[in-house]
């Protein structure tokens, strides 16, 4: 069995996670950044997005599949990087004050 | 002093935004390799590495419904296999030809069945005119490529039970003293429930290897109408049903899944056909053994009946376009037996997981089937029952048009439940399985399309009828005859 279908596998990730998102919340308030519910959803959504690409081409080379991971690889991966893109604009906004 | 301290580069926060940074990119990273690992991981390959089934995962449970997901639509009659089934028919159709080719010199069920069907006809004839002799001069200048696969399938099917001699009323009873001309019918013990007992049958089937296990009602339209050879039966009386095959316990185990993908040349059925068949023939014995009557039947060499109807009864799938069954564990990739018994069960309810809502939009076989033997139109009535109806001639057709093993298997290979049990397909099987609505089946089904490609079904076919010899996905390592051996 591989580290990467473990239960440690999964340990590791989780502290990740946190270490990821201890880190987006320095950034956000070094630059003024309120971050709200949506935008925290914005984040896991599109980590997701990306997690879910980087395993889904992966699977398919571990499956044998090359032509899959290719078109997935492209499909899935220009979507991460536009919403990726639109999501940082949006999470950039600040107020303007008057 | 305070405002003489050296500020330091990387302050605490830097590290934080640095820490959460590089946690990003191994985390995705991690995500990356965990995926190549479900994606290469044999255990992902359900039923086969432990053959039990407990590596099954599927809710079987929550998609039970009362009655089986077929339509009865009108009287009802019993396969005729001396005409109706392709492997019963054709033999006798060449050897009557043979003599005298003429409609008039082959028996009367096969006149009228010609009659009926003369699109069969023709089909036959092109399998022994054309297609076989195409298939014999391919073998000698392309047939070595295949040399391992067909070893294997030849490893797999060395080892036969005896066939039934005798008739139901005496074969499928237990004797004591056999053999010593003192034999004595076994006395039934007492059983103390029929859900105790199935539960019982259930984990010896599962004991003795058996990934699938359901037990139904049988269902007498599911009996052929006249025995085939072999079976301790004349094959040209009709086959009354003996009043002790009450039951029918299924068992069904998958194909190896990489050379399953390699069709239609690599894989073969006779490696799940025959361990199906030795679990139905222990099975039976173990139930003769308590007393009861237990008779296999095992597809693909010595049987009485149809198992895919079987098999929807006992809740173990539903029926496929390609006309076979597709069950959420292995998809339709299993070979099934059945053992008929009258030990008293309490019977599996029948399961409806969107097999045919999906089937509908998808057409994926059908589109890939070299032979045309799969439609891409509706059910239709076949003997009383609608169903999505196979064109076996056309499809026995091309398993004399391909090289390597006997058969195609193409429809297993290429369909969307035909994947592995990783986390990527099990979301997908469950959601098809799930959608009420019927939208994710259009929207898996073109993703099937875009991500899992297959070659031109024309390629399929052997060089002489046109095609390339291609198969679906490459074979696995072990059954590249090039890498193994010197030919000179």
């Amino acid at each position: 069995m591989s580290i990467f279908n473990s239960g440690f596998f999964w340990f590791i990730e989780g502290i990740l996670t946190c270490l990821v998102i201890l880190g987006i919340k320095t950034w956000a308030e070094d630059r003024g950044i309120k971050l709200t519910w949506w935008k925290w959803l914005l984040i896991l959504l599109w980590f997701s997005l990306a997690g879910f690409t980087l395993a889904f081409v992966g699977t398919s080379l571990g499956e044998n599949e090359p032509i899959a991971a290719l078109r997935g690889g492209v499909l899935f991966g220009v979507l991460t990087i536009i919403l990726g893109v639109a999501c940082w604009r949006l999470l950039s906004l600040k107020k303007k004050k008057n | 002093m305070e405002q003489n301290k050296p500020k330091t580069k990387f302050s605490r926060r830097s590290f934080l935004k640095a820490t959460g940074a590089t946690s990003a990119v191994l985390g995705l990273s991690g995500l990356g390799f965990f995926g190549y690992e479900a994606g290469r991981d044999p255990a992902s390959y359900t039923g086969w590495k432990t053959f039990e089934g407990g590596d099954q995962t599927f809710p079987r449970h929550r998609f039970t419904v009362n009655e089986p997901p077929y339509e009865k639509v009108g009287p009802t009659r019993r396969v005729d296999p001396r005409s109706e089934i392709v492997f019963s028919r054709l033999p006798t159709f060449v050897r009557y030809w043979r003599q005298d080719p003429r409609i008039e010199s082959l028996p009367e069920h096969l006149q009228k069945y010609y009659q009926e069907h003369p699109e069969d006809l023709e089909l036959d004839l092109e399998n022994i005119k054309v297609l076989r002799p195409k298939l014999m001069a391919d073998q000698e200048k392309y047939g070595r490529t295949f040399l391992l696969a067909e070893a294997w399938s030849e490893a797999m099917a060395a080892v036969v039970p005896p066939r039934i001699t005798e008739p139901p009323e005496k074969a499928d009873f237990p004797y004591v003293g056999w053999g010593r001309g003192q034999e004595k019918l076994r006395r039934p013990y007492k059983l103390k429930s029929p859900a105790k007992t199935s539960r019982l049958i259930k984990k010896i089937a599962h004991e003795l290897g058996a990934t699938l296990v359901g037990i139904a009602r049988l269902n007498p339209d599911w009996v052929f109408q006249y025995p085939i050879p072999g079976r301790g039966l004349d094959p040209n009386q009709p086959l009354e049903i003996p009043s002790h095959w009450e039951y029918a316990i299924v068992v069904g185990t998958p194909m190896s899944w990489d050379p399953m993908y390699a069709n239609p040349n690599y894989g073969t059925s006779e490696d799940a056909y025959s361990i199906s068949r030795i679990i139905a023939y222990r099975l039976a014995a173990f139930i003769k053994y308590l007393g009861y009557a237990a008779r296999p039947h095992t597809p693909g060499y010595s049987y009485d009946l149809m198992v895919p109807p079987i098999m929807i009864d006992a809740g173990l799938g539903e029926q496929a376009r390609s006309s076979i069954v597709i069950t959420p564990e292995l998809g339709p990739n299993f070979r099934a037996a059945v053992v008929t018994t009258n030990i008293p069960l309490k019977p599996d309810k029948p399961i409806k997981f969107g097999v045919e809502s999906f089937c509908k939009t998808c057409k994926i076989c059908a589109e890939q089937c070299p032979s045309g033997a799969i439609t891409k139109g509706d059910k239709v009535v076949v003997r009383g029952y609608r169903k999505w109806q196979l064109h076996a001639a056309k499809c026995y057709n091309f398993w004399n048009s391909n090289l390597g093993n006997m058969g195609c298997r193409l429809c297993i290979a290429v369909c969307p439940y035909t994947r592995k049990a990783n986390w990527l397909h099990r979301a997908a099987l469950n959601l098809s399985s799930n959608d009420p609505t019927g939208l994710s089946h259009d929207a898996l089904t073109q993703l099937q399309k875009i991500f899992y490609p297959g070659p031109n079904p024309q390629d399929y076919y052997i060089p002489s009828l046109g095609g390339k010899n291609a198969s679906y996905r490459r074979p696995p390592w072990w059954l590249r005859t090039e890498d193994f051996i010197e030919f000179e």
